[in-house]
């Protein structure tokens, strides 16, 4: 999708384009502060675009996955390290939507919604990637 | 498994680097290979194989248990 874009640019391309719509959204919201914060999270992302372009020079794994040159080896670290991700971000949502729905808060929802659609997200990967049976 | 990777590859008087870019992978990759921490798939042993001449059994000894993954 990405492969008109230098490996070492991909990454840091996609922090600027998801900084931008960050801060384009502060600019649809309005409000008396809103060019303050957009040009924060505008700035920011901007900050990280650069640290991850300079470790991406770094000879390490790190510096491969930031690079976009990742082996096979260091494809399935960063496969391990999204699992991890995923299951740290369905346990706090958890943890979350039990706490919210306990103080009898309204903001239990969102809670739900994470659960919902990372739990989905794992039931559509065993669907898509499991070996059927007469493949 | 234990591999003779470590080995043969100072047995070329190559560097980690040298066989890393040889192999098509990183630096870091070697380091986990011939200290048995990572396991390489089947492409990547067969190329290492035949990149030192040696049968894939030979190189990647099965009977001996040590990496992890």
């Amino acid at each position: 999708m990405m492969s008109f874009i230098r490996p070492r640019w991909r990454r840091p391309a996609l922090m600027i384009l998801a900084g931008a719509a960050f801060a384009a959204a502060w600019g649809v919201r309005g409000g008396p502060h809103w060019s303050l914060w957009a040009t924060l999270f505008g700035v920011a992302a901007l900050v990280r675009a650069l640290w991850i372009y300079l470790l991406a020079g770094e000879d390490a794994d790190a510096g491969a996955l930031a690079g976009s040159r990742a082996d096979e080896r260091q494809k399935v670290l960063n496969l391990r390290s999204w699992a991890m991700s995923g299951r740290l971000g369905m346990i706090a949502a958890f943890i979350g939507l039990t706490v919210a729905v306990a103080v009898k808060a309204s903001w239990w929802w969102p809670f739900l919604a994470i659960l919902a659609v990372t739990g989905a997200g794992y039931v559509l990967g065993i669907a898509v990637y499991q070996t059927r049976s007469g493949e | 498994m234990r591999n003779r990777v470590r080995e043969r590859r100072t047995q070329r008087g190559l560097s980690q680097a040298e066989l890393a870019a040889a192999l098509g992978v990183s630096r870091q990759t070697v380091i986990s290979i011939e200290s048995g921490r990572y396991l390489p798939s089947l492409p990547l042993a067969f190329a290492i194989a035949r990149f030192f001449d040696l049968p894939v059994d030979k190189m990647f000894d099965p009977d001996d248990e040590e990496a992890d993954t």
